[in-house]
């Protein structure tokens, strides 16, 4: 296995991928992301995680159909009628049109290409570094949540361990309670787990200080509170289509987080330390030097022209806008391509 | 050994909270600096629950009431917990699985490390000299979910020993592994103690595998009672029969006085018996069933018993009829399969009929789960052809299969899911509408009378593994397949396990048990398949397949060669009570 890389140049890459899919639907940026998505997935392909994704994206693309299908028997609007149900029927009564199909289309393409970039970066991302990137005082939750990480394919494995020996006595799983022979021992299966991790941690020494950390200061708690404040108000704004101001919002939550959160002096005297440093060299450079045009750009492009990015097939069809320097942009996605291991 | 005293126990009983019955009581123990001291007995008897006292895990992580006093390197564990105790008590648990808290080897190693502010240089060394003392330098940089048994059991060493403790404690660290996983773990442990001086106290039921490289054996024989320690020929003449291996159950029969601890020295014995005019039995002659092939059940003799019954289920749940009066329980053709894109079994061909017991054996990773799971359905073929009673299990989906064949898995604790051991069976029942099993009898037939109204949960390790197997033979299915059933069981739980699937071959059931239980093997089945590389290497009987292998051998067969496997094949005479009783209760069955 060769060395991982730094997991804040994923998250940037991530970032810059992301941006096109969460707040438009035009169909030429969303097929260059997906394009240039699935180039950088197949040159990290042979991450060892890769595989275990699978069944996610396989669950996504079925959401996708499942959304195509929804939004052309329940929209009834458009300009193109392809056909038309009896309107008594409810719900799904009415016309059905080309208009319909094209925005689930795009709509299961958005979702298909987020869950493609979060799958990626969740195979090829090394966890153990990212939590251990929080700050020190925030290390116990930093372990806390990496040994938490730690037990996911455990969890998995043993689900469907439970699945198989419930399905060889006979029960098939149908309705909520169909579910009950199979949660019931998931959850204990991890309590026990737990516990035992739990006896471990302890045997190991986890929780151990040399030092006594200094307490928080009233500014550092109210610091990193409104930053953490800040960032959860911008992605709802994200969400709800205010694209400028999330972005504004999560920066400036993440500043004030980072400098909340920083370490005073005092501090410095907890003495725990770390195996593994982190290096930032030449890939790492190139990724997140890539995926900051990406994300330049395409900030640009949504103050000067942001209509770039959308696109409403709604009320009638017509051609989707294209901008070249932003679909140019998206090309240098595929950077994590020319840094593979 | 130096004489120094690495940890003293005076007067130590330990209650858990919310339990009225002590599960240590009065222990006086030294252990003895640079000693490799084995902790054995029954499952329950409090083995795990000393060790914890060794670490401070009891009474600081357990709760519960502790008396008397124990000094660990010099610190009384009731003033330090298991935090400070971690610099001078390495601890390695039993699963692998749980203990290992990050997902990189390296990360591993130096995880309590980092907890304890080791700066990085030495960290970086430390972790280079604990890889290369276990041998896992290649192992470096691998992720834990791709590690074997046996390679997760030896990080879990070289993570326990990075601290530089003065005492490592393990807890059954070899009973979930293979038996290469288990002697890989061992001999790093002998290496350790004998070359560093490491003290070693280890919990272990297979005293086979550590005695030879044991100074002292302490023996708890049930819960709260104080046991004995010495040396391991003094402490296993007073042990009782069951938690004695075969070697030594030999031994104690034949009056070889020092007892043997290597099968070297056990050899020797042999050889002055020989030369003294003394030989086993002949086998030829011999009309004990272990190890022997068991005269089958004839297939129409057995399905005029059952055939009405399956016939009617196979009707209900798929509409289809099976004749099982012309066909085997089992038939593979040509069957390859894996997942993941990687091929686990490959041409294997296989026919199973009714009453044969069949031990699928091989190492971690040879395919033994994987040819259970498609038995069950569970997983489907790349190529090639599965029947069960005639029919292409193709057309059956696992609930269908699971009419006709029972799978208990490794872990109990997949199936046992309901309130109480009733409610579990009725789940089961519910799905089999037509079994005739009674409850009741069967309950006591597992020695779980007692326990109907028990969650299963409450049970010990044990009595779950039978909980499991009742939750499966309530259905009646005339296909049994088990997945390491004696995982973590003592010697007295799988006498009772082999008794009943005795019981059940002679019933006719068709049994598959994975496993790497040699000594079972030997005394139950009528048939062992060695798998390796996706292949059958190797069908016969067990006097076949274990007789003269240089991994499989079981050490009856290794002390006398020949087709000698178990220690009934040898009994010639009750030299003693203990034998005779060992005989009766382990062996005896169908002589």
């Amino acid at each position: 296995m060769s060395r991982t890389l730094d997991p804040r140049a994923w998250l940037v890459w991530m970032l810059a991928a992301s941006l096109p899919a969460l707040i438009g639907r035009n169909p030429f940026v969303l097929v260059a992301t997906l394009l240039a998505v699935l180039g950088a997935r197949a040159a990290w392909g042979t991450a060892p995680r890769v595989a275990s994704w699978r069944v996610v994206v396989r669950l996504a693309v079925w959401f996708a159909a499942i959304a195509v299908l929804f939004n052309l028997l329940t929209a009834h609007a458009g300009d193109r009628v392809i056909a038309e149900l009896p309107a008594h029927i409810p719900i799904i009564g009415g016309i059905l049109t080309v208009n319909a199909l094209v925005y689930g289309l795009l709509s299961g393409l958005a979702l298909v290409t987020l869950v493609l970039i979060g799958t990626t970066v969740a195979a090829v991302l090394d966890w153990t570094s990212l939590l251990r990137l929080l700050p020190p005082r925030l290390t116990l939750l930093a372990v806390a949540g990496s040994v938490a990480w730690a037990m996911v394919p455990q969890t998995i494995a043993a689900y469907a361990e439970i699945r198989e020996a419930q399905l060889g006595r006979g029960h098939r799983t149908r309705g909520v309670r169909g579910f009950v022979p199979l949660l019931v021992p998931l959850l204990a299966g991890g309590l026990e787990r737990s516990f035992l991790l739990a006896e471990a941690l302890e045997a190991r020494g986890f929780g151990a200080q040399p030092a006594t950390p200094p307490p928080w200061s009233r500014g550092q708690s109210i610091l990193t509170g409104c930053g953490l404040t800040a960032a959860t108000i911008g992605a709802y704004l994200l969400a709800v289509g205010q694209p400028l101001a999330a972005i504004v919002l999560v920066l400036a939550g993440s500043v004030a987080f980072a400098i909340g959160s920083r370490e005073s002096r005092s501090a410095l005297q907890i003495q725990r330390t770390r195996y593994r440093e982190i290096v930032w060299a030449r890939p790492e450079w190139i990724i997140t030097g890539a995926a900051a045009v990406v994300l330049a750009v395409e900030i640009a492009v949504l103050a000067v022209d942001p209509a770039a990015f959308a696109y409403d097939p709604y009320p009638s069809l017509a051609a989707p806008p294209v901008n070249l320097p932003l679909l140019a942009a998206l090309g240098f996605l595929l950077a994590p391509a020319l840094v593979t291991p | 050994m130096s004489g120094a005293a690495a940890a003293v126990l005076r007067g130590v009983s330990y209650r858990y909270p919310e339990r009225t019955a002590f599960a240590l009581r009065g222990i006086d123990w030294t252990i003895e600096a640079g000693s490799f001291v084995v902790v054995t007995g029954p499952s329950g008897s409090g083995k795990s629950t000393l060790l914890r006292c060794l670490n401070g895990l009891v009474p600081h992580f357990s709760g519960g009431e502790l008396g008397g006093q124990a000094l660990v390197a010099g610190l009384d564990t009731r003033e330090h917990g298991p935090r400070v105790l971690s610099q001078h008590v390495g601890f390695v648990f039993q699963d692998p699985e749980a203990q290992l808290v990050t997902t990189r080897v390296d990360d591993e190693l130096a995880f309590g490390m980092e907890q304890r502010g080791v700066p990085p240089l030495t960290m970086r060394k430390r972790v280079e000299e604990v890889l290369d003392l276990l041998g896992i330098a290649d192992l470096r940089q691998r992720e834990v979910t791709t590690l074997s048994g046996g390679e997760r059991q030896r990080v879990a060493v070289a993570a326990a020993l990075a601290l530089q403790p003065s005492i490592l404690v393990l807890d059954e660290p070899t009973s979930q592994l293979d038996p290469w996983g288990a002697e890989s773990v061992l001999a790093a442990l002998s290496r350790l103690n004998e070359e560093l001086g490491l003290t070693i106290v280890l919990a272990e039921h297979r005293l086979e595998r550590v005695m030879a490289r044991a100074d002292v054996l302490r023996y708890l024989p049930d819960p709260g009672m104080l046991g004995f320690e010495g040396n391991l020929r003094d402490v296993m003449v007073k042990m009782e029969a069951d938690f004695l291996p075969p070697l030594v159950q030999i031994a104690r029969d034949r009056g070889w006085r020092p007892l043997p601890l290597t099968i070297k020295e056990g050899r020797a014995a042999v050889r002055r018996d020989r030369a003294a005019g003394w030989e086993p039995p002949s086998l030829v002659d011999s009309s004990r069933p272990s190890g022997a092939p068991v005269p089958r059940v004839e297939a129409a003799r057995w399905t005029e018993v059952r055939a009405e019954h399956y016939e009617v289920l196979s009707g209900l749940s798929t509409g289809r009829s099976v004749h099982t009066s012309t066909h085997r329980p089992i038939t593979v053709v040509r069957v390859s399969a894996g997942f993941n894109g990687t091929t686990v079994l490959s041409d294997i061909d296989l026919e199973a009929g009714p009453g044969e017991v069949i031990a699928l054996m091989g190492r971690n990773g040879s395919g033994k789960t994987t040819l259970l799971r498609l038995l069950t359905g569970m997983l489907r073929p790349t190529r090639g052809r599965i029947t069960l009673f005639g029919q292409d299990i193709a057309a059956l989906d696992p609930a269908e299969i699971g009419q006709w064949a029972g799978y208990v898995p490794q872990n109990p604790g997949s199936l046992l899911f309901a309130e109480t051991l009733r409610d579990e069976l009725a789940f089961t029942r519910a799905h089999h509408p037509r079994s005739t099993v009674n409850s009741a009898a069967l309950m006591a037939r597992l020695g779980l009378g007692d326990l109907l109204l028990t969650h299963p949960r409450d049970l010990s390790g044990g009595e779950r593994q039978r909980a499991a197997l009742a939750a499966i033979l309530i259905g009646d299915p005339p296909l049994l397949l088990l997945d390491e059933p004696t995982r973590g069981m003592d010697g007295r739980q799988k006498r009772i396990l082999a008794g009943l699937l005795r019981d059940l071959r002679s019933e006719g059931k068709t049994i598959f048990l994975a496993t790497h239980d040699i000594e079972l093997v030997a005394t139950t089945s009528t048939r062992v398949i060695l798998l390796g590389g996706g292949r059958i290497v190797a069908d016969g009987t067990p006097r076949q397949v274990l007789s003269g292998s240089l991994t499989y051998a079981t050490q009856v067969n290794k002390l006398f060669g020949g087709e000698y496997i178990t220690v009934a094949d040898v009994y010639t005479a009750p030299h003693s009570q203990s034998w005779r009783e060992h005989a009766r209760l382990a062996d005896a069955d169908g002589t």
